[in-house]
């Protein structure tokens, strides 16, 4: 998540960073004091084999949200919470309520494990549980606005809001929509034979989302029949990206397709083929898109053409991209440079102009 | 080689346990699933679970003559071996003969583990994980994400309530008590006491950290290898049989 020259960066070993781009270009070490700031948020160990009071790495599958210069951030061991920047880099004990940090639940309760992100719409914070509920929350206090219980399992994904009504997709393949006002069940839904993979992507007023049988549904809000489906060689897990009527999607299946928006056709002769799955969500900077496969190559392609070039590795052309490392979480664009987080812990960020990986840099 | 190990024995084994899935009652439909993929895969490997017992009972049959040549040579042990080697060739026993079977069949549970805890997806890389040893089939499409609840368990969590360790670490030890001869040299039957108690102890806090998909899979198999021993060998063996003696190492009898 970029916000105000900051990148808000959640990770598996439980820590929330705060990234300032121009310090890490300075080599500075790691937390700077250019608003740089590192939380590791730990929580009461479950195994059997602790005893007393032990504690362990909280872990941060979902992207961070900026709200009103907080950073809100679902926590997969089943906590939403709100940190303060300005607590954070004084290191105050969590939460300090009068800078405006929260927990939701309060104190050692939890809800089901957070997996997808948490969504901001004025002053509310909306957000999916394993539990399978769908929560909304008063982004000042964190107090419960109202939850929906859907009754599913595993609900991972990231609600999508339009005006008065919040959409779910489920994997047990259903498009759920909620009133945002209370969370009563709207009159429309969808349903499909199977799961849904990924999270919705709102075009519109049509709702874009993967399935588990290897397609990607584009559903019209009102329909009960989708508007098209994609087969794809794989899942759609990851967001898509639309610009300009054209539906950018990539697939574990390891290709990149350009799709017509309204009839599903296939815009480039052929897809893009990364060589390998592709879970991140894409960016689209300018005329181009950004995508990394799993293999560590990160490619620039022409979204006009779906001709693209690989980035190739400073240390070696033989190397991929970024280290071979597995890249999962969203990307983060800002002024022409993607930055790309792997899972080695480290930032790469992309001149997706020059074509070029800038730098490495380490987050421990 | 990992890549044949996926092609050829975790992705049928996974694949053919979710679409077992797809066509079960949903509300049990996993659980259900688990046991019945085991009972198959038990039922195909009886030819060689019955080659193994087989060799263990001979083996067993053996120790009387084993014990004697022991005595009669005292500490030359190249002198006991020599024998010991005649007597399994008189016999017609291999005395590793009982451990092969065991061996080939340890692929084919490894891959039932796997299976079990790829197709439980318990955290978003494992389903990420899942799709690349899916078929392309909508049945199995269906199965996914599978339903992880059954009877009391969450298939994808640990049983905090112990009764599944209890279950696990119990028909552990009634499986191993049926077949550990009692030994009449006491450091001999201490190991033995030790070892009986130890594996079901470590299986059963394996079932408290483990999520409970895996110990349903371990006592599913259990409770098989008890009826396949209390059927083939006849009764329950070493299980009924009172502490060690001269005569311990006589075959148990059938049941009739």
């Amino acid at each position: 998540m970029s916000y105000d020259d900051m990148l808000y960066l959640g990770a598996t070993d439980g820590k929330i960073r705060a990234v300032n781009p121009e310090a890490r270009s300075e080599g500075l070490p790691f937390p700077s004091s250019d608003g740089e700031w590192s939380f590791a948020i730990t929580m009461p160990s479950k195994s059997f084999l602790s005893c007393g009071d032990s504690s362990a790495p909280a872990i941060i599958y979902s992207t961070p949200v900026v709200v009103d210069g907080r950073v809100c951030v679902g926590i997969h061991d089943g906590k939403v919470m709100m940190l303060a920047p300005s607590a954070r880099i004084d290191e105050l004990h969590f939460p300090h309520r009068k800078s405006g940090e929260w927990t939701y639940p309060d104190g050692d309760d939890v809800i089901g494990a957070v997996v997808g992100n948490p969504v901001a719409v004025g002053d509310a914070i909306f957000v999916c549980s394993s539990d399978g509920a769908v929560y909304a929350l008063d982004a000042s206090s964190g107090d419960e606005k109202w939850r929906y219980e859907l009754s599913v399992e595993k609900l991972w994904t990231t609600p999508v809001v339009q005006g008065e009504a919040i959409y779910v997709s489920t994997f047990d393949g259903h498009i759920y929509a909620l009133s945002v006002d209370d969370g009563s069940l709207l009159p429309w839904s969808f349903d499909a034979e199977v799961g849904f993979a990924s999270s919705p992507l709102l075009y519109g007023d049509t709702i874009l989302v993967g399935s588990f049988d290897n397609n990607l549904y584009a559903v019209r809000i009102g329909d009960e029949k989708p508007l098209w489906r994609f087969q794809g060689g794989n899942w759609f897990w990851a967001l898509p990206v639309v610009s300009d009527g054209v539906v950018y999607a990539v697939c574990l299946d390891g290709k990149v397709y350009a799709l017509d928006a309204e009839t599903g056709k296939a815009k480039w002769g052929e897809p893009f083929d990364a060589g390998s799955p592709i879970a991140a969500s894409p960016v689209a900077v300018d005329d181009s898109l950004v995508v990394a496969a799993e293999s560590g190559d990160v490619y620039v392609i022409d979204m006009q053409t779906g001709v693209g070039a690989r980035i190739e590795n400073p240390e070696g052309d033989e190397k991929p991209s970024i280290d071979g490392t597995t890249v999962l979480a969203s990307f983060c664009a800002q002024d022409g440079i993607v930055y790309i987080r792997a899972q080695n812990n480290c930032l790469y960020p992309i001149d997706v102009a020059e074509r070029e990986r800038k730098a490495r840099i380490s987050l421990d | 080689m990992i890549n044949l190990w996926n092609l050829v024995i975790l992705r049928p084994m996974l694949n053919g346990l979710l679409a077992l899935a797809s066509i079960l009652p949903q509300e049990v439909e996993f659980g259900l699933a688990i046991i019945v993929l085991t009972i198959v895969v038990r039922v195909a490997s009886t030819p060689l679970v019955l080659r193994q017992l087989k060799s263990t009972k001979a083996m067993q049959e053996m120790q009387p003559k084993i014990q004697e040549l022991q005595k009669k040579y005292g500490k030359n042990k190249q002198k006991i071996q020599q024998e010991m080697m005649k007597v399994y060739k008189e016999a017609g026993v291999n005395p590793i003969g009982c451990m092969w079977p065991m061996l080939v069949q340890f692929p084919i549970w490894i891959a039932l583990y796997q299976s079990i805890m790829k197709a439980l997806a318990t955290t978003p890389e494992n389903l990420l994980g899942l799709a690349e040893h899916l078929y392309s089939s909508e049945r199995i499409a269906q199965a996914i994400p599978v339903n992880s609840h059954f009877l009391w368990l969450d298939l994808g969590q640990p049983d905090r309530t112990l009764v599944l360790a209890i279950l696990v670490g119990g028909t552990m030890w009634v499986q191993q008590k049926m077949t550990t001869a009692p030994s009449a040299d006491p450091r001999q039957q201490s190991t033995s006491s030790t070892m009986l108690l130890m594996m079901p102890l470590m299986f059963g806090m394996f079932t408290m950290m483990f999520p409970s998909g895996l110990p349903l899979f371990w006592l599913v198999s259990n409770l098989i290898g008890i009826s396949t021993q209390y059927f083939v060998t006849g009764g329950w063996g070493y299980l009924k049989r009172p502490a060690a003696s001269s005569s311990t190492h006589s075959v148990p009898r059938k049941r009739k």
